[in-house]
């Protein structure tokens, strides 16, 4: 069964993070779509199959809500060590030469990934040197990468078992005769690409649902969006996912796009500029948004939260009161 | 009716039945009250169930509502009609993570071994006081210092963890849990490195091969039947789940006081698919082991290699010494075809192109007698019956293709001739050495030496005194700590 079932979340490790967290949930769930994208675009350049990036997706939102602000570690290190462990023990090992090379590239202002399309192009001969990794720089950043492999190995139990529904959703669509009708193509890659959404979807879809509810909630919306005829009864239970939860997943999916967009919005100019997210820059963010942040050194939990100004909670409750409109 | 017989029924008949009667229903309305109340339990079970997925939910959702999204959008395709009766769906038991926690619940008793895999000890859990066996993993290149190493945890100490979490099998050795040294458990956000990684795993009292070095007598053809099969279904169970061991051997085959085998030692294992990934490491398997194909440097292989240690086990098992004792390579190889006979074309088809091969010199097939392509096994093991002679034959099987399946080894009729394998239960017991127990050893005097000098008096005052000191019971006694 271990090939077909991941561990779950439990609901405290859930509330805890969204209620212990001094950190506003809206930055929380940018900087997790942010690091979540870097380590897909990160797979990419490594030529890592998707299998093994994907997994480290998950690796990463499982040690994500073992942390806590004031984060001890950069979220593009958290990254790196995630699809590092991952790889290690897949059959297609990164180098750490190549891999710090890389996240090096990423987060370089050349990086193309958080690079807004309004900014103005890339010369044609970019600066070479802005991504070049030195020697020592190298060794400090792949001793960074070791030592977060172990803190995520701890926080997690050693288990880095990850099943995927990627494969199970193409025996779903084998077994609801998907497979032979003619826009099977187009259907496979939309239920891959709605998988694959899903795993930078900050509602942490992969940490509160087993594989086989992932793959029918995914086939249930391409089929919705290619208006593939589906079977009137109620198919889904063939492959034991109830309504209610397929319902929360077909909406969690769709939504992802809206939310990280949302998110994006709210957030200040300078974090959403060009580059990863640092934690130089939430705090910043948290100064303009006039919170006051622990600096880390009063140890675990002592992040203290200054109440907001009452102008700032209307504006907040303006704001939301907007985006439900929109939705 | 002219007469009332004696045998009529009477009043007292009536009244007796009556009451058998009303016993009668009584029971059965308890019965039916008792069945009543079960239903009712479990429908609330599975309410509270579903109350708790979904609050699982209700907090998964709330970084949602806080970003002021309205969730109320179900799925619109045919639900809304359907009847309300749910079907009976498969529940998957989710586990969970939490942080590793520290060695400190240990206690140590005795080392069991300090060998090539690492460390094992055997100790106590001071929160339930059961016995577990403790196994430090290596981390090889680390510095104690907390200077990082070259690779990071090793991997392959990483694969054993997963496989043994994956894995929940009689004959597998059960993994507890895994545990770290003290200061990286309990101060984790001071970036504490992990010096230390142990593997708490079920203790068994015995490993085979310090009881085939041990046993006075062999074991019996029952008791081999016994072990071969309890070793063929653990095999069994890992290729199933794609697991190859890559290192069976008698010394990772523990074997408890109830006569369990269990498998253990999965620092050479790893998942595959099928076909089996090519490019895997040649270098597997202890050299007595390993398989032909994988001496002649394949590097694809599968799980056939596995069966070949089978193979050289169940050898092992009826000679009570290691089949195939090579010096080397070059020497492991020409000692498997001495007892399997050399292999032709005939007998394993494009051998020839594996890449060590290239520099094998053979007898040529047209002059060699039938004797040196033939196998040596039969006359090897002369007590062993015909089918056990067949079985071991075509485990070591020098092409791989013919070698069987673990499923396949199971099947075969050795294991229901007569004898019959032993019940576990009637296994025999033996001393310890993991658990600290010692066969009682008997001095055996030598005789005396030419030229040795005569005692000028003995004292045999002491004949009979201190009596009740000496060691008594069975064939071993155990030290008590």
């Amino acid at each position: 069964m271990s090939h077909m079932t991941n561990s779950l979340a439990t609901v405290e490790q859930l509330y805890g993070r969204s209620t212990l967290n001094a950190l506003p949930q809206d930055l929380q769930d940018t900087i997790f779509f942010a690091t979540q994208s870097l380590t897909q675009a990160a797979g990419l350049l490594l030529r890592l199959p998707q299998s093994v990036t994907a997994q480290a997706n998950v690796v990463l939102a499982r040690y994500w809500v073992t942390t806590f602000w004031p984060f001890a570690d950069e979220f593009s290190d958290i990254s790196a060590a995630s699809l590092f462990l991952v790889a290690k023990l897949s059959s297609h090992p990164a180098t750490p030469r190549d891999l710090c090379n890389v996240y090096a590239y990423l987060l370089s202002p050349l990086s193309p990934l958080f690079r807004p399309s309004s900014a103005p192009s890339l010369p044609a001969k970019a600066d070479k040197t802005l991504y070049y990794l030195s020697e020592p720089a190298y060794s400090e950043a792949y001793a960074r990468v070791l030592s977060l492999e172990s803190r995520i190995l701890c926080a997690l139990s050693f288990d880095t078992h990850v099943a995927l529904p990627h494969g199970l959703a193409v025996t779903y669509l084998k077994a609801l005769d998907f497979m032979d009708v003619s826009p099977s193509a187009r259907l496979a890659q939309r239920v891959v690409a709605y998988l694959n959404t899903a795993l930078l979807s900050p509602q942490l879809l992969y940490l509160t649902h087993q594989p086989s509810a992932l793959a029918v909630a995914a086939i249930y919306n391409a089929a919705k969006d290619l208006d593939a005829k589906m079977p009137e009864c109620a198919w889904w239970e063939v492959f034991d996912v109830d309504r209610e939860e397929l319902g929360f997943l077909v909406v969690g999916m769709r939504s992802v796009e809206g939310a990280v967009r949302a998110g994006h919005e709210e957030a200040s100019a300078e974090l959403r500029e060009g580059n990863m997210i640092t934690r130089a820059g939430i705090e910043t963010e948290m100064r303009k948004r006039g919170m006051v942040l622990g600096n880390g050194t009063t140890g675990g939990g002592g992040a203290i939260t200054a109440p907001l100004t009452e102008e700032d909670i209307l504006m907040r409750s303006l704001d939301e009161r907007a985006d439900q409109m929109d939705s | 009716m002219a007469s009332k017989s004696r045998w009529a029924d009477t009043e007292e008949d009536a009244e007796l039945e009556a009451k058998l009667k009303r016993e009668k229903e009584e029971k059965k309305r308890l019965k039916a009250e008792k069945a009543r109340k079960a239903a009712e339990e479990e429908q609330n079970r599975i309410a509270a169930q579903q109350a708790q997925q979904a609050q699982a939910q209700a907090a998964a959702e709330q970084s949602r509502q806080e970003q002021g999204q309205s969730l109320n959008e179900p799925p619109r395709n045919g639900g809304d009609s359907r009847p309300t009766e749910t079907a009976a769906l498969l529940r998957f038991e989710a586990p969970t993570w939490k942080p590793t926690a520290s060695v400190e619940n240990y206690d140590k008793l005795n080392d069991i071994e300090e060998g090539t895999y690492g460390w094992v000890a055997r100790a106590k859990d001071l929160r339930t006081g059961k016995v577990v066996a403790l196994k430090r993993l290596k981390l090889d290149e680390t510095t104690g210092g907390g200077a990082p190493s070259q690779v990071g945890l090793p991997e392959t100490g990483l694969r054993e963890i997963q496989i043994l979490k994956d894995c929940s099998h009689r004959n597998i050795v059960g993994l507890h849990e895994v545990v770290i040294n003290d200061a990286a458990a309990t101060r984790p956000n001071r970036k504490e490195p992990i010096e230390a990684v142990f593997l708490v795993l079920e203790f068994v009292e015995h490993d085979l091969k310090s009881i085939l070095e041990d046993m006075a007598e062999p074991f019996l053809a029952s008791e081999v039947k016994t072990l071969l099969r309890q070793l063929g279904e653990g095999v069994a169970y890992l290729h199933a789940h794609w697991i190859l061991h890559r290192d069976l051997k008698t010394s990772n085959l523990l074997l408890n006081n109830r006569g369990q085998l269990k498998i253990a030692d999965f620092g050479m294992a790893r998942y595959v698919g099928d076909p089996a990934p090519p490019k895997l490491t040649q270098l597997v398997v202890t050299l007595w082991y390993r398989s032909p194909e994988l001496l002649l440097g394949a590097t694809t292989y599968d799980s056939s290699v596995d069966m070949w240690s089978i193979g050289c086990i169940f050898g092992e098992l009826l000679a009570r010494e290691p089949l195939l004792q090579g010096r080397n390579e070059v020497d492991a190889l020409s000692k498997i075809f001495e007892l399997c006979g050399v292999p032709t074309e005939e007998t394993w088809p494009g051998f020839r192109r594996l890449p060590n091969a290239r520099s094998l010199r053979l007898p040529s097939a047209a002059n060699a007698p039938a004797a040196v392509t033939g196998s040596m096994i039969r006359a090897k093991f002369p007590l062993l019956t015909a089918a056990g002679c067949q079985l071991l034959n075509s485990l070591l099987s020098l092409d791989p293709r013919n070698r069987p399946t673990a499923a396949d080894m199971l099947r075969h009729e050795y294991f229901t001739q007569d004898p019959k394998p032993k019940h576990e239960a009637m296994f025999p017991t033996f001393p310890s050495k993991a658990g600290q127990e010692r066969r009682r050893r008997k001095e055996t005097p030598n005789a005396p030496g030419r030229g040795q000098k005569a005692p000028a008096s003995v004292d045999f005052s002491g004949i009979f005194a201190g009596r009740d000191r000496e060691e008594r019971g069975g064939g071993f006694s155990l030290r008590m700590i």
